[in-house]
């Protein structure tokens, strides 16, 4: 095992991580970053994980809240890793790795060893490490026995989320990938809220379905951290049998290529699509621009799924998030909701839109119009994808809303939907010119956004689903049907804010254009 | 009176401190075939973008077809074509629609489109018309990135490096359509790193030195009749040890290599 040049490579993924930090964008990015990092890391060795088992050796209970802390963890990684992208950037791919004196299993070994040694991962390790020293040090378990746990657990996290992320890749392959997907996350996310009356009324199930999470991972794990019997062993023994198996996993499929989907074998050319047809409506200048984005999203495979998943996950949110709020819970939530189901299909190309175009970006400059129309047609494509969604989330909710049909409600739910796409969109036309990043179009899994783009993501979901909750128990009326016209400034300033941006953007974008040429070709 | 098809005056670029171009001046008559050389880093590229409108020159003008030009006019835009170090191609996109979409920006209409996208397609090989051009491989976008700056019949062709990456039955068509070009007044301005064709094909050579400073300038229309060209006293006969003179030959002893 060639462990000098793994180690080198491992050390060389920190390098160009520092490296970043040579341009002011990079700076600005490490800095919070790593200043976040830090103070969520303290936050969560001190609050989290050492006072987690704190409280759960004083309450006698150390083994459940083991459980339920590790287990909710492990599928947090698996979430953010998979749906968000969180860890998954692949720093050097296979090919790039041929090219050094590397076995294929110690190519393997590399990449794997680059990819837990991402600071994400960190994060989750040195959480499970604060409740493992936490009951060490509150009188239970062994320190030993617990750090082993800690290590296995975070190992075999790390491998479960590959494994997932390729299936999901591999499922993604298939023609119905999308389709396979959105039900299997439907099943996922609803489960839970349709089993626990089911469970509730059988107490039995819940002891055998206990009693089979013993072997999971986590449960695994609290047992080894918090036993020093055989039950510890026996719990360590799962968590390495779960790591042995999820490598072999990983190998196998990692060993076995996608099978790439059938493409017909197009032996006509299409002149005259129906992106030609609708880009058409923007005039003759705009139109081949238009068309030209709206390809650009479609082809795009991240771009398919989440615009497929936007309304079942939003629609997921607001169940879910709703239900402590009272009667009108369900719509105030909807309120926030539907602003985030227009953006969030588009949102990865709309707030980086030269980020993954490459050396293309240079094309816009050769093209007789006036340069900004790239920036400007590329946010019109993102509008209409994105508000594309806003009729059939209104159908939507007419159909299963449990309430009676009111077109006051249809009319704000329009109003804040709007207010989220324009809004969004014109923050996403600022992050493109001021914060962009080179990321590659055909990627399925990583978070590539620059830090702005992620802010702005993040922060507005983050906003859209928890004012509306802060406005239902602070000011009621300010969400209830009675004040519908309210929403009518609020889509307002939002349109207005967009043409603003738009306008002042365009002028912008000529003057940095070579700043982006930097970014986009990645020479900065 | 012939018409300079490209004129530049004192072009500066500038990125931060460090000088990209330095002081250039240079005049390509109409109907040329131009070769534009220089070593790695010299310049040749960022002077492209500066001529085609990706760069803004710090400082100098830039006259193209008797008109001054600038990044936003779209006029002078029309009558050049472009094929870009890095292709510029739209990687999602079948040959034959980023094709249309370039023959439509630049104001063709929907049935010379078509009939011309057909037409290079054809010629230049391109008929696998199931792959993305992502899928394409290097020489083959190379082909696409040339029928798109060729499409609108431009009357000023800027062409970086042209011939890299395709195979010899590709370079020999191009050659003929350039020289075709070259024969009904329009021009080609050349940058290449193959200073052989760059020999057979080009009329006239300008050779610059980091950080793109023009070192000569001249006719070499004698190399392809087994002729000599002088500089600085000297008689060469082929553009290659010309060129490493100007641009200072370079020998490094690595005793284990």
């Amino acid at each position: 095992m060639n462990t000098v040049l793994i180690a080198e490579l491992v050390k060389l993924r920190y390098q160009l991580l520092w490296a970043k930090t040579r341009s002011r964008n990079g700076r600005i990015a490490i800095f919070l970053a790593g200043y976040i990092l830090l103070v969520m890391l303290i936050a969560l060795l001190t609050s989290g994980g050492f006072g987690a088992a704190m409280i759960a050796v004083r309450s006698g209970k150390a083994e459940m809240v083991a459980r339920v802390a590790l287990f909710a963890l492990f599928v947090q990684a698996l979430i953010a890793t998979t749906i968000l992208g969180f860890g998954m950037n692949a720093i050097f791919s296979e090919t790039e790795l041929r090219r050094y004196p590397l076995k294929s299993s110690e190519r393997r070994i590399a990449r794997h060893a680059i990819g837990i040694a991402d600071p994400f991962w960190f994060l989750f390790l040195a959480l499970e490490l604060g409740l493992a020293v936490g009951f060490y040090v509150n009188g239970v378990g062994s320190f030993w026995l617990g750090l082993i746990a800690t290590l296995a657990l975070f190992v075999c996290n790390y491998l479960a989320a590959r494994v997932l992320a390729l299936m999901v890749d591999r499922v993604m392959q298939r023609k119905s990938g999308s389709f396979i997907l959105i039900a299997v996350i439907f099943t996922v996310s609803m489960g839970p809220s349709l089993l626990l009356p089911v469970l509730k009324k059988n107490p039995a199930i819940v002891s055998a379905s206990l009693a089979a999470l013993r072997y999971t991972p986590p449960f695994g794990a609290a047992a080894a951290m918090v036993r020093t019997d055989a039950g510890a062993l026996l719990g360590l023994g799962s968590v390495f049998c779960w790591v042995l198996g999820l490598a072999a996993a990983l190998v196998a499929l990692e060993r076995r290529p996608p099978r790439q989907r059938v493409q017909a074998e197009t032996t006509t050319m299409n002149w005259d699509g129906p992106m030609d047809r609708v880009a058409a409506l923007f005039g003759p200048e705009d139109a081949p621009l238009v068309a030209h984005w709206l390809r650009f999203y479609a082809r795009n495979n991240r771009f398919r799924i989440l615009y497929m998943l936007s309304l079942p996950l939003m629609a997921f949110l607001t169940f879910n998030t709703s239900r402590r709020l009272g009667p009108n819970g369900l719509f105030a939530v909807a309120l926030g909701t539907f602003a985030c189901v227009c953006f969030l299909g588009t949102s990865r190309i709309a707030v980086n839109l030269f980020g993954y175009v490459g050396g293309a970006f240079r094309r816009y400059f050769l093209l007789p119009t006036d340069p900004a129309a790239a920036l400007r047609t590329g946010s019109y494509a993102s509008l209409m994808l994105g508000g594309s969604m806003l009729p059939i989330a209104l159908l939507a909710w007419s159909i299963f809303a449990p309430y009676a049909f009111d077109p006051r409600m249809l009319f704000m739910l329009a109003g804040t939907g709007l207010t989220g796409l324009f809004v969004f969109h014109a923050l996403g036309l600022w992050v493109t010119l001021y914060n962009p990043r080179r990321g590659n179009y055909s990627s399925s899994f990583g978070n590539d956004l620059s830090l702005g783009g992620n802010i702005v993501l993040l922060g507005g979901m983050v906003t859209c689903l928890a004012l509306p909750q802060v406005l239902v128990l602070m000011m009621p009326a300010a969400v209830s049907p009675d004040n519908w016209w309210s929403v009518i400034p609020l889509a307002l300033a939002g349109i207005g804010f967009y043409v603003v941006s738009l306008k002042h953007a365009g002028r912008m974008f000529v003057g940095r254009r070579e700043k982006l040429l930097a970014v986009v070709e990645g020479k900065a | 009176m012939e018409m300079d098809a490209i004129r530049l005056t004192n072009m500066v670029k500038k990125y931060g401190p460090t000088v990209a171009v330095e002081d250039l001046s240079l005049t390509v008559r109409a109907g040329t075939m131009f070769g534009f050389l220089g070593p790695n880093g010299s310049g040749k590229s960022t002077t492209i973008g500066c001529m085609t409108g990706l760069l803004d020159p710090t400082s100098g003008e830039i006259e193209l077809l008797g008109q001054r030009f600038t990044a936003e006019n779209a006029a002078i835009k029309r009558r050049i074509g472009v094929m870009p170090e890095t292709l510029g191609l739209f990687e999602p996109l079948y040959a034959h629609e980023f094709l249309a979409f370039v023959a439509r920006m630049f104001g063709l209409d929907e049935i010379t489109t078509r009939k011309r996208v057909t037409e290079l397609l054809a010629a230049l090989e391109l008929t696998d018309a199931g792959k993305t051009l992502s899928e394409y491989s290097t020489g083959m976008r190379k082909r696409v990135a040339f029928a798109a700056a060729v499409i609108h019949s431009p009357e000023v062709l800027f062409l970086d490096e042209p011939f890299e990456s395709i195979d010899p039955a590709g370079v020999s068509l191009m050659k003929q359509w350039l020289r075709r070009f070259t024969e009904q007044g329009r021009t080609v301005f050349i940058t290449s790193h193959v200073l052989e064709t760059v020999e057979r094909v080009c009329q006239e050579v300008a050779i610059i030195t980091k950080p793109g400073k023009l070192v000569w300038q001249g006719d070499i229309t004698a190399f392809a009749n087994e002729g000599a060209v002088s500089c600085g006293g000297q008689q060469f006969r082929a553009l290659e040890p010309l060129f490493l003179h100007l641009t200072g030959e370079r020998y490094a002893d690595l005793n284990w290599l």
